[in-house]
């Protein structure tokens, strides 16, 4: 595999549904390789969340903006991967708390970014010079 | 989004199950929803869910979920669940649902824990 195709891109419509599309993308990428399927499943969800979260937070169901994902193969068998959305940060999310939930005290979503937390072995949450939101994950062959 | 989820009712013997196949999400929540407020409109007290094994649940998803089972707190049922593939199992895990509705490997092994 030559430099210039350890990086493979996808950008799509901010439209819900999407984000399986995006997961499909790098589960195929990760299946070339030859991640374990355990691991090629938290890579699903977690680029689901993440592209979610950009899609709904970010660019707030706007189907003229995109999300761009971004897959780059790193030495020693990891993946790099970047999600972007066109909209203005999104600010701090609450890490969520099933029992309040279910108590009914809070309410029950906001699990998306606790799970990439949890699946991922790096996160980072960042902004670009023009204010734009990315998630930028790691994850490698084994955990 | 409806065409993405399939929603089917059953009873065995005092045990209402609710069959879940598809995207368990924010956008196909209503239709679980509607399935958990049938039995529980017909007496249920304890509920079985089955998800097919390929069951896409995202975020969305496990808080529909969620909200389910508080209510399912509120109502006094018993809730287990069986079909999870083991990545889901262990996102259940993670987020804490297993505390609230036990999981369990085949459908005939929750029927009998019940």
């Amino acid at each position: 595999m030559t430099p210039e195709k350890k990086k493979f891109e996808l950008h799509v419509p901010s439209a819900l549904g999407n984000e399986k599309v995006a997961m499909e993308f790098a589960a195929s990428i990760a299946k070339q390789l030859d991640f374990p399927p355990d691991r090629i499943e938290d890579l699903k969800t977690a680029v689901a969340e993440a592209c979610l979260n950009a899609i709904e937070h970010g660019n707030k169901l706007d189907e003229s903006m995109k999300v761009g994902i971004t897959l780059t193969v790193a030495p020693g068998g990891s993946l790099q991967v970047a999600i972007q959305d066109e909209g203005k940060g999104v600010g701090q999310v609450p890490t969520p708390n099933i029992e309040s939930q279910v108590e009914g005290k809070t309410d029950p979503r906001g699990w998306g970014i606790f799970l990439i937390k949890n699946l991922m072995d790096e996160v980072s949450f960042e902004s670009t010079p023009e204010g734009r939101n990315v998630v930028k994950m790691i994850i490698h062959l084994k955990k | 989004m409806a065409k993405d989820l399939e929603i089917s009712i059953r009873l065995k013997a005092d045990v209402s199950i609710i069959d879940i196949k598809g995207d368990v999400t924010a956008p196909t929540g209503q239709p679980i929803e509607d399935a958990y407020h049938k039995v529980t409109g017909a007496g249920a007290k304890k509920i079985l869910f089955t998800f097919a094994s390929d069951c896409y649940i995202n975020s969305g998803g496990i808080a529909i979920l969620i909200g389910i089972l508080s209510e399912t707190k509120k109502n006094g049922q018993v809730v287990r669940m069986t079909g999870l593939s083991a990545h889901f199992q262990k996102i259940f895990a993670m987020v804490g649902i297993t505390k609230y509705a036990q999981v369990f490997p085949s459908e005939d092994a929750a029927l009998a824990e019940f």
